[in-house]
């Protein structure tokens, strides 16, 4: 039994996350609604999101979906549970690289962190991987040359 | 403030006199991924002690310089680098600085010079490096020449988190020189804020006494 995650969305009513599949051996593409239970606006997006991770019944079909986007799901979920709008929600997790996160709450910086891990899971090299080297170094000082336009205005003690 | 400098009940900082005992902080804004190389460099021995009351996070290491063994701090932020300043406690005693700011963020960038002003405050004289992280994400930046470090005169590395580039290297390095500079430390300003925190026990038998006096003081003091 194995499963290839294609897509992966939510259902506002009821709440439940939408997972659209392959199954490997008969190439079939198949629709799985996963209803939410026990979730409410009040509740912790990333342990519903370990939770339904680690469910008995839907493990094996989520296991080519990040913890962090279903985290992400779940709190499209709570926005909504909350009132807020889908463009809200979606609007919450854009990077925007010249914002300054230094001023953002627990939740909204939260909801960046969340939109960065997909980048840092998709890039990482974990300690089973075959190709992992634990001390890994790499000499960037010959190529160095091009001067950084970050640098340019000089009146900040740079 | 100052004269708090010292006063985490969890945290006696009198132990980084002793000879064994090394402390390494890491500064830099939110979500450069400060934790994220903490825990790439220690992996299976990743044990966070997390201090929420001061948005502190601690990790433990045991390292071996030339033939001594060395237990080092490192003192991780957790949120604290939202006041756009750390407190004194936080510098305290510290033997070294990891800087960290995100290649993808400019403003991660220029605000190294605000975090490098309050270092130097504190501690004038330790080693610090800059390092460069997520460099995964366009390894093209790895070819432009960020000058802050080269201007500051301290040690720049281009790092990832992700797939672990030159993570080891750079914790190892700043782990050495941390120790050299236990060994013949030219700061003085341990001496001062001893200074500042006897200072501060006199003004506290005194209730009207205003903590804003003390910070008039430390300019001079330097």
């Amino acid at each position: 039994m194995s499963f290839e995650a294609k897509r992966c969305g939510v259902q506002f009513s009821p709440p439940s996350i939408v997972l659209i599949y392959q199954q490997k051996e008969t190439k079939d593409v198949r629709k799985r609604i996963i209803p939410v239970r026990n979730f409410s606006k009040y509740s912790d997006c990333s342990m519903a999101a370990e939770g339904l991770k680690n469910h008995p019944r839907h493990k094996d079909y989520l296991e080519g979906v990040s913890q962090s986007q279903l985290e992400k799901l779940h709190i499209i979920l709570r926005d909504h549970m909350q009132g807020l709008s889908l463009e809200h929600s979606l609007a919450s997790f854009r990077l925007d690289p010249d914002e300054d996160l230094n001023q953002l709450d627990d939740d909204k910086l939260a909801r960046k962190k969340g939109k960065m891990d997909e980048l840092f899971e998709k890039n990482r090299k974990h300690k089973d991987d075959p190709d992992f080297v634990y001390d890994l170094e790499m000499d960037f000082t010959k190529t160095t040359q091009e001067k950084c336009s970050w640098d340019e205005e000089s009146d900040d003690g740079f | 403030m100052a004269g708090d400098a010292g006063s985490i009940p969890e945290l006696d900082q009198k132990k980084y006199d002793s000879g064994e005992q090394v402390k390494i902080i890491c500064l830099g804004d939110s979500a450069v991924g400060k934790s994220k190389l903490m825990e790439r460099f220690l992996m299976d021995e990743y044990r966070p002690q997390q201090l929420s009351t001061y948005a502190l996070t601690l990790y433990k290491h045991t390292a071996t310089v030339g033939n001594k063994t060395v237990a080092i701090d490192f003192w991780d932020t957790a949120g604290q680098e939202r006041f756009q300043s750390m407190h004194p406690s936080y510098y305290h005693k510290a033997h070294a600085c990891i800087m960290v700011f995100d290649v993808q963020r400019k403003i991660t960038y220029k605000n190294l010079a605000n975090w490098y002003k309050e270092l130097r405050e504190f501690r004038p004289e330790i080693p610090c490096c800059v390092v460069a992280n997520k460099i995964d994400a366009d390894l093209k930046v790895t070819q432009r020449s960020f000058n802050f470090g080269k201007k500051q005169g301290i040690p720049f590395y281009f790092v990832s988190a992700a797939d672990g580039t030159n993570v080891v290297k750079m914790f190892r390095e700043m782990i050495t020189r941390a120790v050299e500079y236990k060994q013949n430390p030219s700061d003085f300003m341990d001496e001062v804020l001893q200074e500042l925190e006897n200072f501060d026990l006199e003004e506290k038998e005194d209730p009207e006494a205003d903590e804003v006096g003390l910070k008039t003081e430390s300019p001079e003091l330097e």
